[in-house]
């Protein structure tokens, strides 16, 4: 099964194991992450599921469709090119063990 | 304030009678992370709780409650009260064990069945059909220039009227009001019949003394506002706009579905908005240091916007059901049981926030529960910081310098499903 790590901004990381399908902010919801909130429900509606990419995996995510691409402009870090919402990612084998970093504002 | 007597009740729901256990056991029980039925005790009932204060001012209310248990039995409100921050957000995340699908609901009653009382998938085939009018790409690109031309029009009436006006009926309601009605595409209604029908369908709404007068009113708008949809779809079909009414035209929505969501979408779209900006600016009018903040540095209002939805959340209490018998907070909840999700009090749990009660600013940012979480989270959040935040709130501080509370007259907050200003005179210059 996948994994993603999560690097908080103290520089704690966190593995979590997930299913396959799985997004990144419903794992990160589930498993208590702190600084990931999701706060709705994943339909890319209020840009708390923030996260930077590390720059290895990103090739490997798919396209940022126009609905992220218009909410990744309101979060509440700066955005930048590594910037995703973990409720579009989607786990897969494919994205064997991706690392993300946790912004430090999220709301 | 007494915690302890709570006299002898029957909770009408279960039958069973009121609990012995104490504060603590229920703090324990939740603690212990029960699962089971068994495992939770039976709801304390809060029959001390009458409508008449909570709507004057439920905070302390809310404060007592949650010290003694995140769950009640409230017989005045014929439901469920849940108050901690913890169970709000555990019903909020979890459909599949709280439904928003209520039986007898008022809302449904008054408004029909709107997306607000549908679980998914229904829901999400009705959200859907909303497109991207309430999102912020189309807002930047579309909105915000026509919520700044209606805030200089309604702006410059306020200031007409002159020092004494009202900063709500004056101005922040017709305000919202203009907003909603363009961003709905209701190019055959005028603002007041947005204000008419928004409030008496939300009358309806929070109609629990059941007045056979606020069913008729509601009744009127009601019909009114199907009307005004039937002349509207076929022009905007025609003639399409930015408008929720002009992206319903061409989708295949059965048309019920189109008026409870139109109607729920006038209850909320307008009221909600006007309420948050009433609130912040009469916070800050009586936090002279946080309103100087907020002057100086612009990045702040929608800071205090943020602290203004989690001090007094707009939409105080809303309802879900249990669709299996279950713990909550370590209270027990029989399958089918009434909740109301009371985020007016998980937006002052101390748990979470320190000095809760204290609109502050300056507080360590914390995620609220004001604009609710999960599939139904408010699809007008981006909207309202829109016309609140960016675009009203800069403009009243600087176009109506030295602003403040009128001290002749009274200012008066109220409500608690719904809770606002509902006078609010003020003077400038
Ligand atoms: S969870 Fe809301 S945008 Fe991702």
């Amino acid at each position: 099964m996948p994994t993603i790590t999560f690097t908080q901004p103290t520089g704690e990381a966190t593995e979590v194991t997930v299913e396959e399908g799985t997004s990144l902010m419903r794992a990160a919801v589930t498993n208590g992450i702190e600084g990931i909130v999701g706060e709705c429900g994943g339909q890319a509606m209020c840009a708390t599921c923030h996260v930077f990419v590390r720059p290895e995996f990103a090739g490997q995510l798919p396209e940022v469709s126009d609905d992220e691409d218009e909410m990744l402009d309101c979060t509440t870090a700066e955005r930048t090119d590594s910037s995703r919402l973990g409720c579009q990612i989607k786990m897969s084998g494919e994205l064997g063990n991706i690392v993300v970093d946790v912004p430090s504002d999220q709301v | 304030m007494s915690h302890s007597a709570v006299p002898a009740a029957t909770c009408p729901f279960t039958g069973a009678s009121t609990p012995t256990e104490t504060a603590a056991a229920a703090g324990e029980a939740a603690a212990a992370a029960a699962t089971t039925f068994d495992a939770g005790i039976e709801a304390p009932v809060a029959d001390w709780v009458t409508i008449p204060d909570l709507h004057e001012n439920p905070f302390p209310i809310y404060q007592r409650m949650r010290e003694e248990s995140p769950v009640h039995w409230v017989p005045a409100v014929n439901r469920y009260m849940v108050t901690s921050y913890a169970a709000c957000h555990e019903i909020e995340q979890d459909e599949a064990r709280f439904s928003a699908n209520e039986h007898n609901s008022l809302m449904k009653r008054s408004m029909g069945h709107s997306m607000l009382r549908k679980d998914n998938p229904e829901h999400q085939v009705d959200r859907d059909a909303y497109g991207s009018t309430l999102r912020p790409g189309t807002i930047k690109k579309h909105w915000n220039a026509i919520f700044e031309a209606n805030n200089e029009k309604y702006l410059s009436e306020l200031l007409a009227k002159g020092p004494g006006a009202d900063f709500v009926w004056d101005y922040a309601a017709p305000y919202t009001g203009e907003n909603l009605r363009l961003i709905m595409g209701f190019h055959n209604a005028t603002q007041q019949d947005m204000q008419r029908w928004s409030q008496t369908l939300i009358d309806g709404t929070g109609n629990y003394a059941d007045d056979p007068e606020v069913w008729a009113k509601a009744k009127a708008s009601s019909d009114e506002v199907d009307a005004a949809i039937d002349e509207m779809l076929p022009h905007l079909a025609k003639n399409p706009d930015q408008s929720l009414l002009s992206g319903l035209a061409s989708m295949p929505i059965p048309l019920e579905a189109i008026r409870a969501n139109l109607k729920m979408t006038i209850g909320g779209g307008l009221n909600e908005p006007r309420d948050v900006l009433a609130t912040t600016v009469w916070a800050l009018l009586n936090n002279p240091e946080q309103l100087a903040a907020v002057k100086a540095d612009p990045k702040l209002h929608a800071v205090a916007f943020e602290e203004s939805v989690r001090w007094v959340a707009p939409i105080g209490m809303y309802p879900r059901e249990t669709t299996t018998d279950l713990v909550l907070g370590g209270v027990r909840l029989p399958k089918g049981a009434r909740l109301g999700v009371v985020l007016g009090a998980a937006n002052r749990d101390p748990e979470v926030f320190e000095d809760p009660e204290t609109f502050n600013i300056f507080r360590p940012k914390k995620p609220h529960l004001g604009f609710g979480g999960g599939v139904h989270f408010c699809a007008g959040t981006w909207i309202a910081r829109a016309q609140v935040a960016q675009i009203a709130m800069p403009s009243v501080f600087e176009k109506l310098p030295n602003l403040r509370l009128d001290p002749s007259a009274e200012t008066v907050d109220a409500g608690w499903v719904f809770r606002g200003m509902t006078k609010m005179p003020v003077l400038w210059g």
